[in-house]
């Protein structure tokens, strides 16, 4: 069973970002990452992580990409092309992207490989259950969580201080 | 129940997984009961509040009413707009079912020993109330594909007036709850209702008294989340036809309509279950779930109060409401719940 789903999900998983990049329609593309969210947040179930599940659902596929169609609804047209023709970035990106693969190949092939064989970590009971996570957060990663919630802070501050100073323009491009 | 009980006892206990499909299957049917005598009980109710007799034709008393409803949606052509996409159309109200549904997966109707030696729920995760937002969140998707993919300006403008309110009263409908979480310490339905066990009829330890401005936050948060009145406004019939649903008919438009009435009857359980002891009451322990319904049932009944007596929100008042009173409100109940925790 877990099998089964767990090759379900990755294929939904990959076949869903390459539709992310493929797909010529803004809102289509946007449609396709959140089930490509989705995916991720049943691999996240099979790895016992039900929290994380959970928030993924809740907070990217459930509030970030409602704002994501909010946008394309709104002013994605399927007649305008979602990248530019030419410019710096086309000609930069496939270094980057070639880079990236490259990188995730080696940490794959170095460490993800050796443990097809085995059966996975050992985890404790309760392990991934809210209670766990929280306590982790407080404790030994304090400093990280506090740092991400300052870094949230500053840009619901900024994006407030961004709208004030436009407020009345009319005549800008928003 | 005797019987069941004497079934129990007289066969051999049969397997987990059995058992919890067979509690599944009751659970759904039992729902799937209740939704469409929900209708009938609304427009009956609403009739009465406005001096009318409601549907009294079909069947005795006009209880018949839902079926004839279904047999004439069933039978209903799906027209597409020749601006609408087509599967897009068909794909949203199936969501939308899917997603109310969902959530009938952790509703506790009673505890283990109840009716026998299982559970009467579907499931009892740690991530109970996360669950339950998650199948929520997956609902906007069904109002706001179903309005953008029917290709017309007022259901375009439906799905956008949903986005934008389901958005803004899930953080206020969530932070409402976390003061729960936080005195029972769990977030699993079936711990939280057992968190409330209490003496005095079994109403002494409800978190009524303790977290009433949360259930306030709660209930006004949770009619905007159904998206029913006075918080209709993705479907507000004065100003913008029918909203995200204008364009759809038939089964389509009765799966929609089938899914708002499983949300108002799930948003009254998980009240009832959150702020009411859920299956706690007087009585010997096999009454659990009936107690769950009959307390449900006057939130269902609050549901079409409301609806009947109050006039719709205007739009900017809605959002208003929302970011400037409930949310400061809910932050200020969790801080003022979490201080309250840690002293006491």
């Amino acid at each position: 069973m877990a099998e089964v789903l767990f090759f379900l999900a990755a294929a939904l998983a990959i076949g869903t970002a390459l539709a992310i990049v493929l797909v010529q329609n803004p809102f289509y593309s946007v449609l396709a990452l959140i089930l490509n969210l989705i995916a991720l947040a049943i691999l996240f179930l099979l790895l016992n992580a039900e929290f994380l599940a959970a928030a993924q659902v809740v907070v990217y596929a459930g509030a970030v990409m409602v704002l994501y169609i909010f946008v394309t609804a709104y002013v994605g047209g399927s007649d305008q092309p979602v990248i530019p023709e030419g410019g710096v970035l086309r000609t930069i990106a496939p270094f980057f992207a070639a880079a990236i693969f490259i990188e995730l190949s080696i940490a794959i092939v170095g460490s993800g490989l050796t443990m097809l064989d085995s059966s996975g970590a050992e985890i404790s009971a309760g392990f991934g259950s809210p209670a766990q996570i929280g306590e982790l957060l407080l404790s030994r990663f304090l400093v990280p969580f506090e740092a991400a919630s300052y870094l949230l802070l500053i840009t619901a501050v900024g994006a407030i201080v961004l709208a004030q100073r436009r407020r009345g323009l009319e005549e800008a491009e928003l | 129940m005797t019987s069941a009980d004497v079934l129990l006892q007289a066969t051999p206990a049969p397997p987990a997984v059995l058992i919890q499909i067979a509690t599944s299957i009751v659970i759904f049917a039992v729902v799937m009961i209740i939704v469409p005598l929900l209708t009938v009980f609304e427009r009956k109710l609403l009739g009465r509040f406005q001096s009318r007799y409601g549907p009294n034709r079909v069947g005795p008393f006009g209880l018949m009413q839902p079926l004839a409803d279904v047999g004439k949606l069933v039978f209903k052509e799906h027209s597409t707009p020749s601006t609408g996409v087509g599967w897009l159309m068909t794909i949203a109200p199936m969501i939308a079912v899917i997603a109310a549904i969902g959530t009938i997966a952790v509703i506790p109707f009673g505890p283990v020993g109840a009716w026998g030696d299982f559970g009467l729920y579907g499931i009892d995760v740690s991530i109970g109330l996360l669950y339950f937002f998650a199948f929520g969140s997956f609902a906007f998707y069904a109002l706001l594909l179903g309005g953008w993919a029917s290709g017309s300006k007022y259901s375009f403008l439906g799905a956008m007036r949903s986005a934008a309110q389901l958005i803004s009263y899930e953080v206020a409908i969530g932070l409402s709850l976390l003061g729960v979480v936080m005195t029972a310490g769990s977030m699993s339905l079936v711990d939280i209702v057992e968190a409330q066990s209490g003496t005095w009829f079994g109403g002494g330890g409800w978190f009524i008294g303790p977290q009433i401005v949360g259930f306030l936050i709660f209930l006004i948060a949770g009619f905007a989340e159904t998206a029913r009145a006075p918080f209709d406004l993705p479907e507000a019939d004065a100003e913008i036809v029918a909203g995200y649903n204008t364009e759809f008919g038939g089964m389509r438009f009765g799966s929609y309509f089938l899914a708002e009435y499983i949300e108002v009857l799930v948003i009254s359980i998980i009240a009832v279950t959150i702020f009411f002891g859920g299956w706690h009451g007087p009585g010997p322990e096999w009454l659990a779930p009936i107690w769950v319904l009959v307390k449900a049932f006057f939130f269902v009944f609050l549901f079409v109060w409301v609806r009947a007596t109050l006039p719709r929100l205007r739009y900017d008042q809605l959002m208003s409401f929302g970011w400037k009173i409930l949310l400061p409100l809910a932050t200020l109940n969790v801080m003022v719940t979490a201080v309250l925790v840690v002293l006491t």
